[in-house]
């Protein structure tokens, strides 16, 4: 596969200076640093260090899965908001915009069991350890938590981050390339079962086979992500209002639906031959 | 399309390759704590183990670890907190075919995790992999068609067995 003229789809990309594979959040969290080709300095350590302990605090304070996090706790009612770490009520009302900005569509305290952010969370901490990453030498880092991506600079002078989407309805295959400047967010139902509520009633619901936001906020995106794959063509219609965020998605019938302005990379898209 | 298993197969028998069996414990093992590795469980429910295709997650929330084991989970055969012991966690279907992940663990310590059991429906493969390698074994996959990518969105129905999987062999070495 080749991109258009002046593209350099094919040029063998150079290998990040620094690459990383943290084990958290229930997966595995991929950082990848480049420092324009000299060897990363204690400096650029140090910060990856901090952006390891963002995503372990993070894991620590929210994750539903151990009983005694303070998220686990304050869904059994043993604790009280204002007795929770702070990054919890900033990430509660980080949710709370993001149900605002997706018309309801992401709504965590709609799911059964309790007030749930976990949609938010992956994205939120990936954003925030790749912000944790950034020195003066740092000429592009990208932080992949199991396919939730938030990215900085480049990884090469003049050349965009491009991700993968993957095919829903074919594992191992691409339904799309994406030109990304900074976040890109999938949900679905293949996921991970229906995992996904419809706020509306309550129900597991997904109309979607695969739903992708790109943006420049990855916590939002993840959001949006997840909101489109509940609501379909109607949260589409919504993203598309939204300034810097853009959506792709791949019905269950496998047509593929875009926003006016979604990255595609040169030479493929949804439906190009090239990917699909 | 028709490629993608043997570029699947290809890797993780490379990997296990490289990584070796049992002999090189310093690139198969992870110091993990009890903690970390019980939070890698994100969406499992510990269902009964059988190799039925339950989607992972549908009933996570009821399905919260009820062991509380205290520290010693009696290890068998030996004495010591720090005796070693090791269970297999349930088959899983995940997209690729079948997975279980085997852990092993000293005290409460997880000293190592690897793929019990892998099939990805023609290859059968029981292979010590790094627990880190099956989550980017698709992603792998995907970008070898595309050498031109940086990585894949909504590629993480593969952890997401692995963790389902991880999950009932913590629960049964009492780690939680």
């Amino acid at each position: 596969m080749s991109g258009g003229p002046g593209e350099r789809a094919d040029a063998p990309w150079p290998a990040p200076e620094v690459h990383r594979l943290e084990q958290v959040m229930g997966t595995v969290v991929v950082i990848d640093l480049y420092t324009g080709g000299e060897p990363a300095t204690a400096e650029e350590y140090r910060h990856l260090a901090q952006a390891r302990a963002i995503l372990h605090r993070a894991d620590a304070v929210f994750s539903t899965w151990k009983p005694d996090s303070p998220v686990s706790r304050l869904r059994r009612g043993e604790i009280e908001l204002g007795e929770a770490p702070p990054e919890v009520r900033e990430v509660l009302e980080l949710c709370a915009a993001a149900r605002d900005a997706s018309h309801g569509w992401f709504d965590p305290w709609a799911i059964p069991g309790g007030v749930d952010p976990t949609g938010y969370v992956k994205g939120w901490a990936a954003q925030r350890a790749l912000d944790a990453l950034l020195t003066s030498r740092v000429t592009g880092a990208l932080v992949n938590a199991a396919g939730d991506i938030a990215c900085h600079g480049s990884p090469a002078p003049g050349a965009p981050w491009r991700i993968g989407v993957a095919d829903p309805a074919s594992p191992g295959r691409l339904a799309a390339v994406v030109d990304v400047a900074g976040a890109i967010a999938t949900s679905g139902t293949y996921e991970r079962g229906a995992h996904l509520f419809d706020p509306r009633t309550g129900a597991p619901a997904s109309r979607v086979a695969s739903a992708t936001v790109t943006g420049p906020e990855l916590g939002l995106a993840d959001a949006l992500a997840t909101a489109l794959a509940v609501g379909g063509a109607e949260a589409l219609e919504l993203v598309e209002s939204l300034d810097s965020y853009e959506a792709f998605m791949i019905g269950t019938d496998g047509a593929p639906t875009a926003t006016a302005r979604f990255p595609f990379a040169a030479g493929t898209g949804a439906g190009s031959p090239g990917v699909a | 399309m028709r490629r993608t298993p043997i570029v699947l197969a290809a890797t993780a028998a490379g990997l296990a390759g490289v990584l070796g069996f049992h002999t090189k414990p310093a690139h198969i093992s992870f110091g993990v704590s009890s903690g970390t590795a019980t939070g890698a469980a994100a969406t499992g429910a510990s269902s009964p183990a059988s190799t039925s295709g339950a989607s992972a997650g549908t009933s996570s929330k009821a399905a919260t670890p009820t062991t509380t084991a205290p520290a010693h989970a009696s290890p068998p055969a030996s004495a010591g907190a720090s005796a070693t012991r090791t269970a297999t966690g349930v088959v899983v279907n995940y997209n690729y075919g079948l997975m279980s992940v085997k852990v092993t663990a000293s005290g409460k310590k997880i000293t190592h995790v690897s793929i019990a059991m892998l099939d990805d429906g023609g290859n059968s493969l029981s292979q010590s992999i790094d627990q880190q390698s099956i989550p980017l074994l698709e992603q792998q996959a995907l970008q070898a068609q595309s050498g031109s990518i940086q990585g894949v969105s909504g590629a993480s129905y593969t952890s997401a067995g692995f963790a389902q999987s991880l999950q009932s062999a913590l629960s049964k070495l009492g780690l939680k």
